[in-house]
């Protein structure tokens, strides 16, 4: 595990001084077109200064100096032109920003020496404006150009007193009322200032550079600063859409598969994988792999027995390694090296103290992890392994109730097949075609057959409830027409409703709207309710259902009676498996206590709502609202 | 009503075959028994029957059908009434067109379709219907 430590310390390093490069040029280009604004002003200031000069007294080359300030605003307008086409961090434009700098000092200097050279050489007041040159190249140029410079401000100044001094350039002495100030007859004096002139410069350039320096450091840390700060967001952002991912509703496979592609995507990786571990803690398996193409690792195992790496994970350890040499570590090495993978990161999954598995990441640079990834990798293995228990226990609860749904599904099939037969044959014995029988054994066969007429029916219901909870036992995706089943459920319920003395009616809206759904299922719902209705109205009574639209493409069907009605108290447990109200049991003996489950069940799967409304004796409406989508 | 007319029963609930018999003999027919789709087939090479009562679901859940359509599309056999019988209405009505009304419409391979338990009397009426328009 030493590696781990060598992995550590260089990770990162070449495209840490890339970055570093990057964020000096940008510096470099935005002081360079400041610059270039600021020389604006040199121009107007030279020739003010001149004109000020010569009206308190001054005597000097006045229209060689007004030359210079126009070639300088010649030069800078020039440069300004070229400046402007510098776009964003181009990486290719690195020379060309440097070439301008150097032109634009250059240039100065050039500019620097003409307007000394006319106003008096070495005696000339305007040599001490060479600082301000030093001070630009030490904040514009790596530190050594800013001595380069103070070295040439000082030899070019010598160079120039010695020439005129020697008469190899003319001497343009600066006279004040009439007094002129003439250097070159004092070589003495002119020597102490061009030493003390000399030690100005450096001693700038000294403080200017180290200045510079400090500043430069603190924008590369202010830079790395809010490099970090993005990549926590990131991070933050990542860990965030993860835990969006913990909840129910989730299969395990899209789970799994979601979470290693939001950390490939935060991590900046080729790849990652989770490896589960098996029940009797022997062996893992690569249950979702992303990024490093499909048969990479999936679905193979690794025996515990044989990988000591991958036991010391288990362990609790992260493992690191920059440089994946050593294949034998690793019992899948000839993939890695397929992929071209050479830095790896495997962190162990925990709930509880409990290690589920191992995530990993894979990256095709060598030395690619940092302490950071780890501690990062470590937070996001938490939250895999809480989001992957999660799923499980919701999965696990879904499994069994579709067992149970099964179950019930299986046994209501099974059961009614030989109470079809039963009933047949009782009806064979009922009818007399096996002779004649009595009119007491009669009554009793007629009860019997009644028995298992209702038995039947608590099958059939039982079936329609258990297929509604079993999976895809309902295609919801329909649509229905509302009113084709109101014309149906008319045709069904008016003989009856006819025979009991009871008036039924039917209305539907011309504006109702077709539904997305299940068409038998609605049907069988609105047939409970109506059923129910018919049979707890007494003759004269009144029996209506009525579709209409609400809105937002919602529908109503509401089933109103003026039949028993439901005692206040039994109202919470009417849509309760075999719940039957009391006083519905004193009119009809035999009932299943289904139909209202069964209601309940449709509606929940279409996402309505349902209501009731009833008092005893007076009677009853069931409201039921549907959504147009589901 | 004619008496000489026979018919075949094919289910493989023998209680419930039995008690169809019952009736169907009391009634005046002659009847034929068959427990699965390759006894009926025997049944109808040996005895012509005038009508056929089968039920949907047997070895598989589809037999019924399956041997209804052979039937239908086969030269000698076609013309034979039949009545199916289904125990699982809700299914058949699934893997049917969608409305009830239309259950037996042209793609179907009987025109009459029983739901079990059976209503004997309506039963008899339906038989005796179709026997006396052959």
């Amino acid at each position: 595990m030493n590696r781990e430590n060598g992995a550590l310390g260089l990770a990162g390093l070449p495209r840490e001084l890339e970055k570093r490069k990057s964020v000096l040029l940008g510096e470099l280009r935005h002081r360079t077109l400041w610059f270039i604004r600021l020389r604006w002003a040199v121009p107007p200031c030279i020739i003010a200064g001149a004109f000020i000069s010569s009206m308190i007294g001054f005597e000097f080359q006045f229209r060689a100096v007004v030359l210079t300030a126009a070639a300088i605003a010649c030069y800078n307008l020039a440069l300004y032109i070229v400046g402007r086409s510098i776009r964003g961090e181009d990486q290719n434009q690195r020379q060309f920003i440097y070439t301008l700098t150097y032109t634009q000092v250059a240039l100065d200097y050039g500019a620097m020496f003409f307007l000394v050279h006319f106003t008096g050489g070495a005696a000339s007041p305007l040599i001490f404006f060479f600082i301000f040159h030093i001070m630009f190249a030490a904040i514009l140029l790596p530190t050594r150009w800013a001595f380069f410079f103070a070295g040439l401000a000082s030899a070019g100044m010598i160079f120039l007193a010695s020439a005129e001094y020697l008469g190899l350039l003319p001497h343009h002495p600066l006279v004040f009322r009439g007094g002129a100030i003439d250097l070159t007859k004092h070589p003495s004096h002119m020597a102490v200032e061009l030493l003390f002139f000399s030690t100005s410069v450096f001693v700038t350039a000294i403080f200017s550079t180290s200045i510079q320096r400090m500043l430069r450091k603190r924008i590369l840390k202010l830079s790395q600063l809010s490099e970090t700060v993005v990549s926590l967001n990131d991070k933050f952002e990542s860990l965030y859409q993860m835990m969006q991912h913990i909840g129910p509703n989730k299969r395990l496979d899209d789970l799994l598969e979601a979470m290693t592609a939001e950390l490939s995507d935060v991590m900046h990786v080729r790849g990652t994988s989770i490896k589960l571990l098996s029940d009797d803690g022997r062996r893992l398996r690569y249950e979702a792999v992303y990024g490093l193409g499909d048969n990479f690792f999936k679905g193979k195992i690794i025996d515990l027995t044989k990988s000591s790496l991958n036991r010391k994970i288990i362990d609790g350890q992260a493992y690191v390694a920059g440089n994946v040499t050593e294949r034998e570590m690793f019992q899948f090495g000839e993939d890695l090296e397929k992929a071209r993978i050479q830095s790896v990161l495997f962190v162990p999954m925990n709930v509880e103290n409990r290690v589920i598995g191992i995530l990993g990441a894979y990256c095709s640079r060598s030395d690619r992890f940092t302490q950071n990834d780890v501690d990062f990798f470590k937070l996001a293995a938490g939250l895999v392994s809480i989001a992957l228990e999660n799923a499980r226990a919701y999965q696990a609860i879904d499994d069994l109730i579709k067992e149970r749904s099964w179950f019930m599904l299986k046994l209501a099939h099974n059961l009614r097949a030989p109470l079809g037969a039963m009933h047949s044959m009782l009806e064979v014995v009922r009818g007399k075609y096996l002779g004649d029988i009595s009119e007491k054994q009669e009554e009793h066969l007629r009860r019997v057959d009644r028995r298992v007429g209702s038995m039947i029916d608590i099958i059939n219901e039982l079936l329609i409830l258990a297929k509604g909870r079993t999976e895809g036992g309902t295609e919801m995706t329909q649509e229905v027409d509302l009113a084709i089943i109101a014309g149906r459920i008319h045709r069904t319920f008016q003989d009856e409703a006819e025979e009991k003395g009871i008036r039924f009616d039917v209305h539907v809206s011309s504006d109702l709207p077709l539904i997305r759904g299940n068409n038998q299922a609605l049907e069988q719902m609105i047939e409970n309710l109506v059923s129910n209705a018919v049979k707890y109205t007494f003759s004269g009574g009144r029996v209506t259902l009525e579709m209409s639209a609400e809105n937002q493409g919602k529908v109503s069907i509401e089933v109103k009676d003026t039949g028993i009605g439901i005692p206040r108290e039994e109202k919470p447990k009417l849509f309760t498996e075999f719940f039957r109200a009391a006083n519905a049991k004193d009119v009809e003996e035999v009932g299943t206590g289904l139909g209202l489950a069964i209601v309940g069940e449709i509606v929940d799967q279409h996402g309505g709502q349902i209501k009731v409304e009833s008092e005893e004796g007076i009677g009853t409406t069931v409201r039921v609202i549907i959504p147009d989508h589901l | 009503m004619s008496k000489s007319k026979m018919i075949l029963i094919v289910d493989d609930d023998p209680d419930f075959r039995e008690s169809i018999r019952i009736i169907l003999e009391v009634s005046g027919y002659q009847t034929d028994m068959a427990s699965n789709g390759r006894e009926a087939m025997e049944c109808l090479q040996s005895r012509k029957p005038d009508l056929m009562i089968l039920d949907i679901m047997m070895t598989t859940d589809t037999e019924g059908f399956d041997l209804a359509f052979e039937l239908k599309n086969s030269e000698q056999y076609k013309d034979l009434p039949i009545i199916l019988l289904t125990g699982f209405l809700e299914k058949v009505r699934e893997e049917g067109p969608d409305e009830y009304q239309h259950i037996l419409g042209e793609q179907w391979p009987a025109k009459w379709l029983f739901e079990k338990p059976v209503d004997h009397h309506r039963l008899l009426n339906k038989v005796a219907d179709i026997l006396s328009d052959g």
